[in-house]
């Protein structure tokens, strides 16, 4: 194994990589692509700054130690620095896709099979207002090796593929683009996609040929589960990451534990234990996934940690350390994040909004003070019932506002596992759930 | 036939958060495309680190098995263009990163920063055995500046950035009084609303809408307006990689082909001249091949590259402003075009603008607009300077929705 320098903390992080990515538009192969990549990033930490490197010659990496080493300033006291001392030193090897559902062990011709086998069930080339469908098929399988000088060693594996097809409709010259796609962890549970692919190419076209401008204003809204799932993301899980409000104390007085922050029907929780996208076991500097509840019937009660934050503000660390890829320093980020499903019918909620806008999904959302979200697909709701679609710029709120605003969580709770978050300049996997809520009030332009 | 891409990029980052300095990163990588033509078709094998010729090219031809249609000649031609005007040492780069941060957490006390001060030092190269050797090294340092006010509930309440060849801490600071220097001044929203504003994120859907075989299928908002006045008479747009502010653009695109002057111009004055294409979509569709192919070097190429620049205006963006103010969104997300190309973007933050200075912050607002009318009606041009951000700017007219 390495040799770890003497008076500084040091892990090494190693990532092998596989992908493959196939690209069919319109019935030509664009993508049929197969890529292995392996590298590692070697950090060093004198109890002031980290210094790193990254390699994508595993062989240098004890080079890279020492050079690094050499950067640092020597600290005998390292191990009793607050974030150090919370390094958990596990040794682990959680390798649960290096089976029968290897993503490596299936070859380009099954892969290809799978998306000709939707393209032959989906395609309707008599549909006049189809002028453009693409078709893809990816996935990723990763292994991933972390050591550091307090002793960790962990070894641990995570994969996920996905299969879609999206079309393009144009009426009356504006183009709408529609589909559907699944991502999961293995290929056995992408292959019967065909039903909702056809049901939502469908639903789209209903949506180009019949869609109204929406009236801008303030509306009762009802969120449907992918919906909540991005909200829930957006407008609080990201404020729920611990390493914005360090040395704040705005926001730390403003996100107090125990502080009422939403309606008592409001629970969100995050857990890389689950084994979806955002499935995370043990985290980029060692630390095992914890089921952490960031807001339980209302009342704030956690919040998502790396070992600093966890230091500076005297909490526990969750294991929410994460890095894009091994060429990247990890920083605290969600995992898989959900709101609780709750007791509401669904259909009841609907039926008590007399003027309001069902969202039925969006293509992409922000949170700050103020969330946004962008949907695709959206219908009025009249007297209790939906109606016609609506084309919709964006859905806004007060994050503060519309988590008290909340009057009704249905009983539908879904796990989506498309989703990936940006976050200072890094791409992140993660799964995002929720079941369809009703909103009070938000702004619809 | 064979053919072998090189791009070796070093990057050194130093990053600071809530005022100090954390970490220094530093990432040496190298990628390698080696390509071998065979009978019409092309195999690819993509590298992430060292590999020997003997071993890239022999994975490439393995490749070849996949029938990867590829029926167009490779490219030849000799050209080297080095823009680097200055490379700076890590002690350099850590010196010039703790200077400006410390001059900054003093002048502006009741900010929170974070961000990072980054060095990109990139080679490219491309040789085959048609007579093609080109390279382009370029390298650049970029400040990252995220602010937040210790009163602010929010995570973070902007941000700017410079990026320079040569990076002066006096163009920082200066900027640094423009976004943080009248952040705490509140000022109404004028009459009018003029926006100003780097042009990058506006034209994302004209650019879409630009893609040769999108027009060609009819999914293009510009489908069937080839050859007409869609926008204003001072509109003109243009793919230009010889562009002095564009850092680490290569002057050849994904199939190596080489436009004349790097210039081709896509919108004049107006008109609408032709969509951008790569070699199969201009063969397939029958349209001209502009050298639009983007850098696909896992597979075989496809369309998708295009350096869009608007025309500068003669006159400075206060001469175009001409005594009205603009407003400058700093912080805005959520929004954008739709499928009709209309626009709309909440903004949480905005600044006044006389065109050359801040004149305080204005209150939270929603943008709306058109993208005809954009780049018709409602542009009124792009600055011959570059005040405020060290940007080229666009100055448009659009709508306000004033939110409570």
């Amino acid at each position: 194994m390495y040799r770890f320098p003497k008076d500084l903390y040091a892990d090494v992080r190693i990532n092998e990589n596989v992908q493959s990515n196939i690209y069919i538009k319109n019935g030509e192969v664009e993508n049929n692509t197969s890529v292995s990549v392996t590298g590692a990033i070697v950090r060093v930490y004198d109890g002031e700054m980290w210094y790193s490197s990254v390699t994508n010659d595993l062989s240098a990496i004890q080079q890279e130690l020492d050079d690094l080493a050499g950067l640092a300033k020597p600290n005998p006291d390292i191990l009793n620095d607050p974030m150090v001392k919370n390094f958990e030193v596990n040794r682990a090897e959680v390798l649960i896709y290096d089976g029968e559902n290897d993503l490596r062990k299936v070859g380009r011709e099954q892969k290809m099979q799978l998306l000709e086998g939707l393209i032959a069930d989906c395609v309707d080339d008599s549909i006049p207002e189809i002028n453009s469908w693409d078709a893809f098929y990816n996935d990723t399988h990763t292994v991933k090796r972390f050591y550091s000088s307090k002793g960790a060693a962990i070894t641990q594996d995570k994969q996920a593929c996905a299969a879609g097809i999206y079309f393009q409709i144009t009426v009356n010259g504006v183009t709408t683009s529609g589909g559907k796609s699944q991502r999961k962890m293995d290929l056995g549970s992408i292959k019967n996609l065909s039903q909702e692919i056809i049901a939502e190419r469908d639903r789209t076209l209903d949506f180009a040929r019949n869609a109204v401008d929406v009236t801008p204003g303030d509306y009762t809204c009802v969120l449907a589960p992918v919906v909540t799932a991005m909200f829930t993301h957006e407008s609080f899980g990201h404020k729920s990451e611990a390493d914005f409000m360090l040395n704040d104390k705005t926001l730390r007085d403003e996100w107090i534990m125990g502080k009422t922050v939403g309606n008592e029907k409001v629970s969100i929780c995050d857990s890389g234990d689950m084994p979806n996208h955002g499935y995370t076991p043990y985290d980029d500097e060692g630390s095992k996934a914890r089921e952490t509840w960031l807001i339980k019937n209302g009342v704030l009660t956690g919040r998502l940690h790396d070992a600093h934050s966890a230091a500076v503000l005297g909490e526990e660390i969750t294991g929410n350390c994460r890095a894009q890829s091994y060429q990247c320093m990890p920083m605290v980020r969600m995992t898989n994040t959900y709101m609780q499903g709750g007791s509401d019918n669904v259909e009841q909620m609907i039926s008590e909004v007399e003027d309001g806008i069902y969202v039925y999904c969006v293509n992409y959302g922000t949170g700050q003070s103020t969330f946004t979200m962008q949907p695709s697909i959206c219908y009025r709701i009249r007297d209790g019932k939906l109606a016609e679609p609506i084309r919709a710029n964006v859905v806004t709120g007060s994050v503060f506002k519309t988590l008290f605003d909340i009057d009704a969580v249905g009983d539908d709770f879904e796990l989506f596992d498309s989703y990936f978050c940006g976050k200072n300049g890094q791409t992140v996997s993660v799964s995002a759930g929720g079941p369809t809520i009703r909103v009070k009030s938000l702004t619809v332009n | 036939m064979k053919e072998k891409y090189t791009y070796h990029s070093v990057q050194s980052e130093i990053k600071f958060e809530e005022n100090t300095v954390k970490s220094f990163n530093k990432i040496d990588s190298l990628d390698q495309s080696f390509r071998v033509y065979e009978n019409g078709f092309l195999g690819v094998h993509y590298q992430k680190g060292e590999m020997s010729d003997d071993e890239g090219f022999s994975r490439a031809r393995e490749n070849l098995s996949l029938k990867r249609p590829y029926p167009y000649q490779p490219e030849s031609g000799v050209r080297s263009r080095n823009k680097c005007e200055r490379v700076l040492t890590d002690k350099e780069l850590m010196d010039l990163a703790r200077t400006c941060l410390s001059h900054l957490s003093e002048k502006y006390p009741n900010f929170i920063l974070s961000g990072g001060f980054y060095q990109y030092h990139n080679d490219e190269h491309w040789v085959n055995e048609n007579g093609l050797d080109y390279q382009n090294i370029d390298c650049n340092v970029d400040a990252n500046i995220c602010f937040k006010h210790i009163d602010s509930k929010d995570i973070s309440d902007g941000w700017f950035s410079l990026g320079d060849r040569d990076f002066k801490p006096e163009k920082l600071y200066k900027m640094a009084a423009h976004y943080l220097g009248s952040f705490e001044k509140e000022v109404e929203l004028p009459e009018e609303i003029i926006v100003q504003k780097q042009y990058y994120d506006y034209t994302e859907k004209l650019i879409e809408s630009l893609n040769a075989e999108k027009i060609a299928l009819g999914t293009s908002l510009l489908s069937g307006k080839v050859g007409q006045k869609v926008f204003a008479d001072s509109f003109t747009l243009l793919h230009d990689v010889s562009d002095e502010e564009c850092w680490h653009n290569t002057f050849w695109d994904g199939e190596g082909c080489v436009i004349p002057d790097d210039k081709r111009v896509f919108i004049e004055n107006g008109v609408v001249l032709s969509g951008y294409s790569d070699k199969r979509t201009a063969k397939k569709y029958g349209v001209p091949h502009t050298a639009n192919a983007g850098g696909n070097y896992t597979d075989i190429p496809s369309i998708g590259w295009l350096n869009a620049r608007i025309r500068r205006s003669e006159k400075t963006v206060k001469e175009l402003l001409d005594g009205r103010l603009s407003i400058i969104p700093v912080q805005y997300s959520g929004g954008g075009f739709n499928d009709k190309g209309e626009y709309v973007m909440p903004v949480h933050l905005a600044l006044l603008s006389d065109g050359e200075n801040i004149l305080g912050k204005l209150p939270p607002f929603t943008l709306s607009g058109n993208m005809f009318d954009m780049f018709g009606k409602d542009f009124i041009g792009v600055g011959s300077d570059n005040p405020i951000f060290n940007d080229k700017q666009i100055l448009v007219r659009m709508n306000v929705i004033k939110q409570d």
